[in-house]
């Protein structure tokens, strides 16, 4: 099997892997990187959302090979201790009910913010809705993303 | 309000080793009405306080998202009189002396309320006494705050800390004395999620991210069609993938909600797994389910109503006088689909079978159930088998099902190695326990007086009762015939008839009340109109001024009070401003139910595209739910409901061709997004009576509040959800 030579996080890494293996299960079962969660397998719910040089992508559908030299963020790097701005509006609007979509759903905000920190409705309504939550957490990821972007306003 | 509880008889207190505090006691069971396969109640063990003034307080249950992780622990830490920001919560494993450990049915709150605050007060008392005895004073004159108590005369102070070895000396308190609800601090407060920081910074508490040492990963090909046995396996192209390490057959048990026929491709990481079941070649035996679909399932269904139900429930008065004598009559049909549970954490679960014990993972709402699976499975005493709970990513009732389970179990057993199965989001739509679909045919009658006289319900529906083997009658999870208006209708009659399926059928959020509350506040609703009647004042006027206990024969039973339901439904009019014109371009639409104990009235405001899509842009929700135990994850239980249930009727539902699920994925299935849902506001009571749970109930109302508004917008009813497949809203 290929090795490849990955940025994640601000480090670099080599792993061993199919080349069509998803960032996804790379991120998971060989990085040991468990907070990119696994939803659909189709770039349909988000669950798997991290940063490709700055974007929010799916990396369930992004195999390995095409990932060198790419700037990877998930979303352990992020912040480790929960100081992003956006982190610090989801733990304190309280949006998690099971939180298993919301490492997903944090990164599509933080990609958002990152490129426009004074989003209308429209433009919140077009970056999130591509991350799916079945427990309905949506009304407070509206009040966290726009208490987000007053943090990074700041 | 019970304020004082007698406890000689049962409490028993356990010094544990070194300085320190645990308390334990065996409870009496408290009937659930569910069958969880639970039942074990023994001593048990929530809190412990140790020398350094550290506390722990364990949780109990699963938590799948319902909050309590965080609220059965604030139950704990109240009458304890512990300081909230200081405590530490652990999740529990599975612990004979914890008593019941499920989630379902909405009941972790008010089944453990008495229980919890038990544990916590009989921790203080005996705290208390401990600081009583060595400054040898009054008991009475000791005070407990923040985990300190005080010497109110003098103002010496002890923590918990310095007094936990001499309160685990002290004998058991014979009567504990409970905090009257407005002393109380902590409860009725916004406190967020214990787990918030672990989720928001990625740390991997989820069943799937667990994986303990020499873990391999299982991904299982199962029958094509419902209920199909594998016949042959060509499994060489599949051990050729680079990392595949086993492949390991599946027996089948009888039971369909255990393991299935399958063929697990076992690897050393997921993607091996997933990309050597690709490769598998199998030859099935289809069997007789590869016939089914949801056109014969119908065509039953419209039989069955043509005709008497084959099971009478309920016969009032003289239904047909009624309808000869009405003024007018009104009959409708309406028809509901299976709908999917979509967790967004898909099934999984770890099992590490030895020789002679099981340790296991992962996320699940009945931990018991796993340990009767794993010792049915292996032979290994229950008392042998560990079960890890771990935070489950979405559970709506599928996790009611332990069928993943029992295939991680089967397979360690196999191959003697700890093994995750991994179900992909296909795997995970194809082999669900769908919400039973169903039609429901009703007539009423309006007499010329303006009242509805007679009511008449001939439903049938895929019973869920029925698919897994359950004793009772097949009714009794599909319609229940104490619900509103049963009871206020003169003459009012109800009636079913199951029909049985290979399609597996499961609890799916506010089981059966999310088809019958869609049901009759539509219903009722198109009554109104045709009795030139408000919804809302037509509701107020049935249910009457007088308060009365309304005989209520299921869970949340056994009565419920109209004042109750009236007050909630009263509530929302008047803060929505039902009684103003609504503004212009907003139609709206009202439900209201009562389920589990809880009473919901719910307003809906739309607006109409102009190529004619509804976007709803609120909801105002009413609720008296008892005591509010956590009010942030009260609302957030409200809030989620309401998204979730305005979701399934507007999008949601399975369709069942040539033995299987057309939909796949969420490219078929369509959950709600980001931009279709509405802004919540709720309006909770403020209450003394004891306090309900809140996980399913603003579920229910909402897709006939969602219809009624889309009455009043175009002038349609809608009688077959999702709406999404009416002619009208095809561009939804």
């Amino acid at each position: 099997m290929p090795i490849y030579t990955l940025q994640i996080n601000n480090r670099t890494v080599e792993v061993e892997a199919d080349p069509d293996t998803p960032l996804l299960w790379v991120l998971r079962d060989e990085l040991e990187l468990k907070g990119t969660k696994f939803g659909c397998g189709k770039a349909q719910c988000g669950a798997c959302t991290v940063h490709l040089n700055g974007a929010a992508v799916r990396s369930c559908v992004l195999p390995v090979s095409a990932l060198e030299y790419a700037q990877i963020t998930t979303i352990e790097g992020l912040s480790a201790d929960g100081s992003h701005p956006v982190q610090q509006a989801w733990m304190e609007v309280d949006v998690p009910q099971c939180g298993y979509c919301q490492a997903g759903q944090i990164m599509s905000a933080a990609a958002l913010i990152e490129r426009n920190s004074n989003p209308s409705d429209k433009d919140i309504a077009a970056a999130m809705s591509g991350n799916i939550c079945r427990c309905g957490t949506y009304p407070r990821i509206k009040q966290a993303v726009l208490l987000a972007a007053k943090y990074a306003r700041k | 309000m019970i304020s004082k509880v007698d406890r000689r008889d049962f409490i028993k207190i356990t010094g544990i080793a070194g300085a320190g505090l645990l308390l334990g006691f065996p409870l009496k069971s408290k009937a659930s009405g569910l069958d969880a396969g639970e039942g074990v109640f023994s001593p048990n063990a929530f809190l412990q306080i140790s020398s350094d003034g550290s506390i722990v307080i364990w949780a109990k249950n699963p938590e799948i998202g319902q909050g309590v992780k965080t609220s059965l622990p604030m139950i704990i830490a109240e009458e304890l009189e512990a300081d909230w920001q200081k405590v530490e919560i652990r999740q529990a494993g599975l612990d004979e002396r914890m008593g019941s450990q499920f989630a379902g049915g909405s009941t972790a709150i008010k089944n453990n309320w008495e229980t919890l605050r038990m544990a916590g007060a009989t921790a203080r008392v005996m705290l208390v006494a401990a600081a009583a005895t060595r400054w040898d004073v009054a008991y009475a004159e000791c005070k407990a705050s923040n985990a300190i108590v005080t010497h109110e005369p003098t103002g010496r102070k002890l923590t918990y800390g310095e007094l936990a070895d001499a309160a685990s000396q002290q004998a058991i308190p014979p009567i504990v004395d409970l905090k009257q609800p407005r002393d109380f601090k902590l409860l009725g407060q916004s406190i967020p999620g214990v787990d918030n920081k672990a989720i928001a910074t990625g740390q991997p508490i989820f069943g799937l991210d667990a994986k303990p040492k020499g873990m391999l990963t299982a991904v299982i090909a199962r029958s094509p069609v419902y209920g199909g046995k594998v016949k042959k396996i060509l499994d060489s192209e599949a051990l050729k993938v680079s990392g595949v390490v086993q492949i390991v057959e599946i027996t089948p048990t009888e039971n369909p909600t255990m393991l299935v026929s399958g063929v697990a491709v076992i690897a050393k990481n997921t993607w091996a797994a997933i990309k050597g079941r690709e490769a598998l070649q199998i030859e099935w035996e289809p069997g007789a389910g590869a016939e089914e679909s949801s056109t014969r399932i119908k065509n039953q269904f419209l039989q069955n109503v043509a005709q008497k139900g084959s099971i009478p429930l309920r016969d009032d008065g003289n239904v047909d006088e009624a309808f000869a004598e009405a003024a007018k009559t009104v009959e409708a049909t309406y028809e509901v689909p299976f709908l999917y549970h979509a967790t967004m954490e898909p099934m999984n679960y770890i099992a590490d079978v030895k020789a002679d014990k099981v340790e296991c993972w992962g996320p699940t709402q009945v931990p018991g159930r796993v340990a009767g699976i794993a010792e049915m499975l292996t032979g290994i005493p229950r008392a042998n088998v560990k079960v890890n709970q771990s935070r489950t990513g979405g559970g709506f009732g599928r996790r009611l099902m332990a069928d993943y389970a029992a295939e991680a179990i089967f397979l360690s057993k196999a191959i003697q190695q700890p093994v995750q199965v991994v179900w992909t989001r296909e795997d995970d739509l194809l082999n669900d326990f769908f919400r039973p679909n169903g039609i429901y045919k009703l007539k009423a009658s309006i007499d010329n007086t303006g009242h509805i006289s007679g009511w008449h319900i001939n439903a049938s529906t895929t019973s869920r009762g029925m698919f897994s083997g359950s004793r009772d009658s097949p009714h009794t999870t599909e319609v229940f015939p104490d619900g509103f208006p049963a009871g206020f209708v003169p003459n009012f009659r109800m009636e079913y008839s199951p029909v049985q399926s290979v399609v597996p059928r499961g609890a799916w959020r506010a089981p059966g009340h999310n088809a019958t509350a869609f049901v009759d506040q539509t219903f009722l609703d198109e009554l109104a109109t045709a009795a030139g009647k408000d919804p809302v004042a037509m509701r107020l006027e049935i249910l009457g001024k007088e308060e009365k206990q309304m005989h209520y024969r299921d869970h949340g039973g056994p009565f419920y009070n109209t004042k109750r339901l009236r007050q909630v439904i009263e509530l929302v009019a008047e803060k929505s401003g039902w009684y103003q014109r609504a503004p212009q371009g907003i139609y709206r639409g009202f439900a209201a139910h009562f389920m589990f104990g809880a009473y919901v009235a719910e307003v809906l405001e739309l607006t109409m595209s102009a190529s004619g899509v509804p976007q709803v842009v609120r909801v105002h929700v009413a609720v008296d739910c008892g005591i509010v135990v956590n009010r942030a994850g009260a609302l957030a239980q409200i809030e989620g409901g309401i998204v979730d249930g305005l979701g399934a009727a507007l999008y949601g539902g399975v369709t069942i061709e040539n033995g299987a699920a057309a939909q796949r994925n969420f490219d078929t299935y369509r959950l709600i997004r980001y931009k279709e849902a509405p802004e919540v506001i709720t309006y909770l009571v403020d209450s003394t009576e004891n306090p309900e749970g809140l996980g399913e109930m603003s579920l229910p109302p909402v897709s006939a509040a969602l219809c009624n508004a889309i009455f009043a917008a175009t002038g349609r009813r809608i009688y077959k959800l999702p709406v999404k497949d009416n002619e009208l809203f095809q561009n939804i």
